[in-house]
Formats: C-alpha cells, structure tokens, sequence
C-alpha cells in the first residue's frame, strides 16, 4: 500500500473512533442537558421551547419540606463525614501498618457497604434496628450513611498512605515524638490533602445517597428521599429545578475535589533519595 | 548531656549513677534475641559497645544486623534479654523515650518541613527553647556542613546533601548514641566513599557513640573500632578489623571479609604444637585451628589461606611449595587474580602487578607457595556457612 | 515486613474500626442472614427455623425466573457499558494529547451528577409526551408515540447503562494508561497494525480493568431497584423490586431475608473474581 494511503486510513480510523467518543460524550450529557432546559422552561413538553422562567426556582425556594429535606441532608453529611474521618484515619493506619491474620478478609468488610448493592445495606441495618427495637429516626440514617462513608475514607487514606513512602512515623518517634505528637506533627500534614478529598468525596456519596436512607428513615426527610417521592407521587416541574442546582452544586464539589485528589495535587511527594 | 528545660517529657537521664561494670558502655545488650514465632532472627547474645565506639553490625541480608539495631532504636522488642543504655534497662521503653536515634536508610526528611524545621523537630519534642534551639541548630549545621541551606525542602537537595541533614537531625539534641541502618546504601560508589570520611571525621569530633549497619566489609572495616559479624542470625565474632580480618573465628567471617581459599583436608597428627593436614599430597602446618578437640588421624577440615598470602612464582622462599595448573586469569589493574587447579582443588591467588611473573599463561604448571603462619584450618561442617559466589550460581 | 511495635499495643489503634465493621457490616448482615430461617405467623416475625424460605425460592419458578432474568439483563447492561466505556478510555488514553485531565473530569461528572436526576432525565427523554416522542412526532415521523421506549426493559436497559457507563469507564482508563507506551512502539516496530496492536497487546494488557469495571457494572445493574421501579413498568421488574417488595405490602421480612441473602452471596462470589482477575486499583475509591 502506498504510505499516503496507509497514513490516511489510520488518520480515518483515528476519525472513527474520535466520532463514537463524541457521541458517547453526547449521550452522557444530552440528559443532563434536558434537565437543565426543561427547568427553564414554563411547560413540561418540549419541541418549541415556549419560552423561559424562572418560576419552578422560585417554588422551590418556597417549599419548605424541600428545603428542609435539603437542611437534613447537609447534616447528614457533615455528621456522617465527621465520624468518618475519625474511623476512617484510625482504620487507614491500621490496615496499613499493622499485621494481623485475616487483613484481607478485614479489608473486603470494610469495604462492602460500598460496593454492594445499596439495598442489601439498607435492608441488613434495617432488619437489625427493627430487632433491638430501636426507632426509625435521624439517628438510623446517620447510621446508614456511615456504613459508606467510613469505607470511603478509610480507602483513600490508605492510598495516600501508601504512596507516602518512608515510615516517617517511626521516624518522629525515633527522634523524640510520642503517638500524639507524631500524629499532629508529622502525619496530619502529609495526609491533609487526601483527607479534604476523601471528606469531599464521602459527602457527596451521602449527599445523593437515596436508598439506605429510605430504609431507615421515618418521617423525617433527606433531599433525595424527598426528591424520590416528587417522582412516584407527582412530578412537578420543580423537580428539574432542584436537579439543575443539585447538577450545579455536584459540579462545584468535583472541581473542589479535583484540588485535592490526584497526582495533580500532590505537593509532598519526595523523590526515591536514589539520585 | 543537656536537659530538657522545662521539658514537657522529661525523657530517662541516662548519666549513669551507678558503678556497675557496664558504666563504661554505652549500650549493652545481654541475651537478646528476637524471633517472631518460630522465626528465630536473632540468637540471644550479649555485647557492649563502648561510650565513642564506631561499632558496626557486619552481615548479608537476613542475617538480623537490622533488626538488633531496631531493638536498641526501641523500634522493635527484644523476645528475651536486657537492652541498657548508659547503664539503665530500656529494653521496654519506647523509643520516644530513649535517648539514641536512628539515622535511617532512606533518610525520612519530613517532605512538608523544611532543613530547618527537621533539624529543630527533636529538639521540640524535648521541649528545648527556641534560643537553645537556634544555636544548637545553626552549630550541627556547621558541623555537616550544610549552612545556609536551611530554608530547603527535602525535595530540592542531593542524596548526599539529605544523608547529612538527616545525621544532623539525629545529632542535634546529642543522644547517646546514634543508630545508622545502611546509610550510604542509596548513594553511588565514589560519593559514598567520600561520605565514608564524613561520617567518620563527623563520629570522632563528636565523640558520639555510633552503631552502624552495613552489609559492606570494606565500609565496616575501613571506619569501625570494632566489627560484629553476623550471619542468620547468628553473631560469630566480635571483634577489631584486624582480629576479624587476621584471626576470623569462623569459616563464614573468614569468607565474608576478604578473600579466602577454602581447600580440603585431613587431619594429621600435631607437629611442634602445630596442627598439620594433608591436601593433595602435601603436608601443611598451621599457625590457627578452631577445630575442637584433639585431631585425629584422618579427620576432615577446612585449610584455609587468604589469596593475597598465596604466592606464585616467586622468589621468596615458602614453607610449602605445590604445583598447580593455571585455569583462568584475570588482570585486575593493580594485580592478578589467578585460578589454579590443585589435585582437583581450586586455589585462587592474588598477585600484586609487581610481582608476576609474565610466563605464567592459562594451561602451564605454577609454583603455589604457601607459609604455616597463614594457615588456619576450621571444621570442615562450617564449608555450607561459607559466602562465597561461585559463576553457576549466577 | 512492616513496621511494628508490640503487637498487642498497636493492635489496639483497630478497635474503634473493628467496632465499626462488626456493627455496621458483619452484625447486620449476620443477622440478614439469621432472619431468612425465621418465619412469618400473622404479622409477626417468629424466630422459628425452618427452610421453607430458601424453600419457596427455588421451588417457585417465578422468583427464579426473576432472578434469571436480572442477572441477564445486568449482563447485557455491562456489556453495553463496556462497549461505550471501553473506546472512551481507549480514546482518551491513545488519541488525546493535549487536555487529557479536562477530557477525563469530563468522563467522570456525570458519576457525580445525582442519581435520581439521571433517572428523572430518562424518564423525560423515553415518556410519551417525552423529548424523543415529541421530537419524532414534531418532524413528522410518527403519528402516535412510541410506547416500547418507556416502562419496560429497554428503558432500563438504557437508563442503567447510562449510570454505569462511568464505572466502568474509571477502571478501563487506569488499566490503559499503565501500559507502557514503549510496548506499542515495541509492537508496531515488530510489524503488528493498530487492530493488531489492540487484540494482541493492548486488550490483553487492559483485561484486568475491564473486568473490574464490568464486574462494578454488572454488581450495580443486579442490584438495583429504583430504576426498574421508575422506568421498567411491569415488564422490566427486576430482583431488587422482589426483595422490596417483600418489605412493603407483602411484609415477608424472613423471604426477603432469603432473597437478600442470595443476591449478596450472588454479589460476593462475582466481587471476589474481580480481585482474582481483576485489577484491584481502578476502583474508584482510589486516586
């Protein structure tokens, strides 16, 4: 084959498979793109975008089960990050500097609520409350939540851990430091970053979390529990306004995360002293 | 020796008031040893390391040097035995709490402080005040000379340039002793032989007792006191350069420092208070014997003899003289290193350039010399503990 | 060997996640377990044991064939993400020079977008008054709408494919970027074209994070509910609505017990083949 030929048919396939990227692109974002239009717009069919409103923000904002499901869910979520930090951080060391037989099967239950179907965490945590008659309220949902936000942190963490290198613990106990100090002074810096990303990240999970919260909740309503019964009991129009700000608020987030998360991020990596 | 003022964490005083016989150590160590179930790493043995003593762990990997320095560090807990400092029994005390440090081999400068920050970090944990600090800090700096670097990161500076502020770090609130694990082991042949006499210059200004790890006899000889030579776990002597080097207590320290030909022989009877064996024909005497009990007739040993003493060709008269065949040569620079084939046996001999003989050529028969006053002959069961590299192994 | 101290003192650093893990996972799913022996009399839990639950599962064709035909449909749901998923990463990993980073936080916001509003979004798209049917009828091409888009499998085929499209994404594109570049420069020197190339180097090479994402995919599509419950009508009825439904008005909690059960021992065992094929970094809970 002569060699434009050959560069113009790999220059094609490059077109090809850059035309299915775009499209997969478009499918993931066409959606989202609907949401955000149709929060604008006054009626609930499209075709002929009759024109623009703001109206359904406005309900919103006069909704006040909406906005104090909204209220709960950040509680939620700053109480259910809190406790994670502090198990996750202590779990994180744990696992990764101490030995002890069944580390990995240790490490997998850690990790389940995570991974597993939300249903099965939600219908395990609610068999067991039901059992030691405890009642559905704020509590249980905590509950619920730092059943994934532990795993979420604590995994993180280790990964930070393991790409710190050196003990640098046993380096400041050597030199003088007890536990306490050696955490504050020497570990506490190194993992600040990982920790802001893992607590972004473990708030955002529990931020749209909607299925063990509706397991364990009452009455009393988080945003997506509330947001679930706009869908099966009456969609109103205002449920695309509140998915435009949640679209928004999640966006505002990743980029926050982007900051601390990634290679990208990382100030302390030190270079093997092998020069 | 300073003391903390107004330390938050008062650590041990380690001057030692007592008179025990341990006051001219620094550290001793009596029965320890460590093993991890049935993994023994360490076989209980006793040591002292004398206040201003380099004093250097010898040993291949595995062989537990690192793990006895951890147990002295407190970084780990010794299964049995006693670890004292200056006289006072640590052995369960956390290492926050003893008053040596560790000069580790990757160095572990804290990435998020600066030069001077690592330098100051004992000296805040111990609660010294800032003026204090400043001087001491300013002084170790001057004595690694590394000035004016104390505003670095980590990151910004040489392997060499972290080895020392790393010693500086542990220098600065003047510990007992200091620990060092291999500390030149990340950096390249000609820098680590200038930080050899560094750190050498560095412990005898200071004064300050080190205890140093190493799996490099030609370090552990050129900068020790005194060696210990380990192997499995197992210390086999303790001893000078010169005693480990002249008068190895093992065939395995014979092999691991230096080079050494290992032939076999029978036992004969003794000769002038000398013990004797046969190889390949020949009677030989020997100045040294670890063999215990009384010879027989006909038993199996290890005779022994460095490669340097073995000469070839030469004019100088020897006590034994055997013919053996040249089976390789390699020129070496300063010397030859020769191969022979003895009745089977392979002897090696290094031969200074001065003294070889230009005849001598793959194939041809030599004149292998050898005196009785380098000879040392050792049980011939220690031949599986010895270190040698043969090509098939490679 | 790591760093320790004597081990009895640093073991204590894990018992506050110790604490957690056994009440928060062992206990409550142990207990899930317990349950699905006991029986229901009246509208009580009695703790009697007996079988007839896992009895009932197996005996009874009907849940099954549910179960059966989750486990299909998720397979298909995987399989589809993967084939979006997949020449998304390649494309990102082997075309994209400049503006990598920007690409692949693009990939991932839609994982972060909620939940509910993706399905709500589908639902907009696939309804009969939705964008898809308005926009067909409006260009004139159909008359009436179509009414195989929404409320059975297809719409969760869709909806759910569209969700784990990015978790399958993550793996695929880590597994990628770890392949040397040298190698393909090492293949095309030795003569291999670039569909070679894929099959011979690249696929083999990134296996281990295809698995793990289609394993993720596979795990999410089983087990969910919601959107068959929003999207899938009565055909679409899928496993996770049987246990559900347990919950609800039939009130079986032992059954859905049992049921729960065998999804998790389902889930379990397929996890566990991600760490033995799968690749163990890529999950998305690591940087």
């Amino acid at each position: 084959m002569s060699r434009p030929a050959a560069s113009l048919r790999r220059w094609e396939r490059g077109i090809g498979l850059k035309a299915y990227g775009l499209l997969v692109y478009f499918f993931l974002y066409f959606p989202l793109l609907i949401v955000l239009v149709f929060s604008f717009s006054p009626t609930k069919t499209i075709v002929g975008i009759s024109g623009f409103t703001l109206k359904w923000y406005l309900e919103l904002f006069k909704d006040q089960n909406l906005l104090t499901a909204f209220f709960h869910t950040l509680i939620i979520g700053v109480g259910a990050v809190g406790i994670a930090i502090v198990l996750g951080l202590a779990g994180a060391f744990f696992v990764s500097r101490v030995s002890f037989p069944g580390k990995s099967v240790f490490r997998t239950l850690v990790l389940l609520p995570y991974i597993l179907p939300g249903i099965l965490m939600g219908i395990s945590l609610l068999v067991v409350i039901k059992a030691l008659n405890i009642p559905l309220s704020p509590f249980t949902v905590l509950l619920g939540h730092v059943s994934f936000t532990v795993p979420v942190v604590m995994f993180q963490i280790m990964s930070r851990i393991a790409r710190m290198g050196p003990n640098y613990q046993t380096a400041a106990m050597d030199l003088g430091a007890n536990p306490v100090q050696t955490f504050w002074y020497v570990t506490l810096p190194m993992i600040r970053t990982a920790l802001i990303g893992a607590a972004l990240l473990a708030f955002t999970v529990s931020f749209d979390e909607i299925v063990i919260s509706y397991f364990l909740t009452g009455t009393w309503m988080t945003l997506p529990v509330f947001i679930y019964g706009m869908m099966r009991y009456g969609l109103s129009p205002k449920v695309y306004a509140i998915s435009t700000i949640i679209l928004f608020l999640s966006l505002a987030l990743i980029m926050l995360m982007s900051r601390y998360t990634g290679r990208s991020a990382e100030v302390y990596r030190v270079r093997r002293p092998r020069e | 020796m300073f003391s903390p003022a107004g330390g938050l964490r008062p650590r041990e005083s380690f001057r030692s008031e007592r008179g025990m016989m341990s006051d001219e150590n620094a550290i001793e160590l009596r029965g320890v040893r460590k093993a991890w179930g049935d993994v023994v790493a360490v076989q209980a043995f006793d040591v002292g390391i004398r206040k201003g003593e380099f004093f250097s762990l010898l040993g291949p990997s595995g062989c537990g040097k690192t793990t006895t320095l951890r147990m002295i560090a407190g970084l780990e807990e010794p299964t049995e035995g006693q670890i004292l400092l200056e006289g006072r029994d640590v052995s369960r005390v956390p290492p926050y709490r003893r008053n040596v440090h560790t000069v580790f081999q990757d160095y572990a400068l804290f990435p998020h402080m600066s030069v001077r920050k690592n330098i100051w970090f004992p000296l805040k944990m111990s609660g010294v005040s800032l003026a204090d600090a400043r001087q001491r800090i300013d002084r170790v700096l001057r004595l690694v000379n590394m000035e004016g670097l104390e505003r670095r990161l980590p990151q910004q500076l040489s392997g060499g340039q972290r080895q020392r502020i790393a010693l500086a770090r542990s220098l600065v609130d003047e510990p007992a002793a200091l620990l060092l694990d291999e500390p030149l082991g990340a950096l390249d042949f000609k820098l680590r032989g200038a930080m050899q006499k560094v750190l050498k210059d560095i412990q005898r200004n200071v004064g300050i007792t080190f205890i140093y790890v190493t799996h490099d006899q030609t370090e552990a000889l050129t900068m020790s006191d005194r060696i210990a030579v380990m192997k499995s776990g197992r210390v086999h002597q303790v001893g000078t350069p010169d005693e480990i080097y002249n008068r190895p207590a093992t065939a395995f320290v014979a092999s691991f420092i230096g080079e050494m030909n290992f032939l076999h022989g029978r036992t004969l009877g003794a000769e002038a208070g000398m013990p004797q064996a046969e190889v390949g024909g020949q009677r030989l005497r020997a100045a040294r014997s670890t063999v215990t009990g009384t010879p027989g007739a006909g038993d199996d040993v290890l005779v022994c003899i460095r490669t340097e003493r073995v000469q070839v060709n030469s004019y100088r008269a020897t006590e034994h003289e055997m013919a053996g065949t040249v089976r390789r040569i390699v020129y070496r620079g300063t010397d030859y290193e020769l191969t022979c084939d003895l009745e089977g046996q392979e002897v090696r001999a290094v031969v200074s350039a001065v003294d070889w003989d230009p005849a001598l050529k793959v194939g041809v028969s030599a004149r292998l010399g050898f005196n009785g006053a380098d000879i040392t002959f050792f049980p011939r069961e220690e031949e599986k503990e010895v270190v040698q590299y043969a090509t098939d192994a490679v | 060997m790591g760093e320790r101290y004597s081990p009895p003192r640093s073991l204590l650093r894990g018992i506050p996640i110790t604490i957690w893990m056994l009440c928060l996972v062992a206990v409550p799913l142990g207990y899930t377990f317990l349950i699905s022996f006991f029986q229901v009399e009246g509208m009580q839990i009695a703790a009697k044991l007996t079988l007839k639950n896992y009895g009932l599962f197996f005996t009874d064709p009907m849940y099954s064939r549910i179960l059966l035909k989750s486990m299909l449909l998720a397979l298909a749901i995987a399989s589809l993400s993967i084939l979006a998923g997949y020449p998304l990463a390649y494309m990102l990993s082997f075309r994209v020079r400049r503006g990598k980073q920007a690409l692949f936080m693009l990939s991932i916001i839609p994982l972060w977008v909620s939940y509910l509003v993706r399905i709500i979004a589908w639902r907009t798209i696939l309804g009969n008054k939705g964008v898809i049917n308005s926009a067909l009828t409006a260009l004139g091409f159909i008359k009436e709408p179509l009414e195989f888009l929404l409320y059975n499998r297809f719409a969760v085929a869709v909806t759910l494919t569209y969700i784990c499209i990015p978790f399958v994404f993550i793996p695929v594109y880590t597994a990628l970027e770890k392949i040397p570049r040298n190698i393909m420069e090492a293949a095309s020197d030795l003569g291999a074209g670039e569909l070679r190339t894929l099959l011979n180097v690249v696929l083999p090479l990134s296996l281990p994070g295809l698995i793990t994402g289609f394993i993720f995919a596979f795990i999410i599509a089983l087990g969910d509910y919601i959107i068959p419950q929003q999207l899938g009508g009565t055909q679409g009825i899928m496993f996770g609505n049987l246990i559900w439904s347990q919950f609800g008005f039939a009130f079986n909690w032992p059954f859905g017990a049992a049921l729960s059960f065998i999804l998790l021992a389902i889930s379990v065992t397929i996890l566990g083949l991600t760490s033995r094929f799968g690749s163990t970094e890529g999950g998305f809970l690591n940087e």
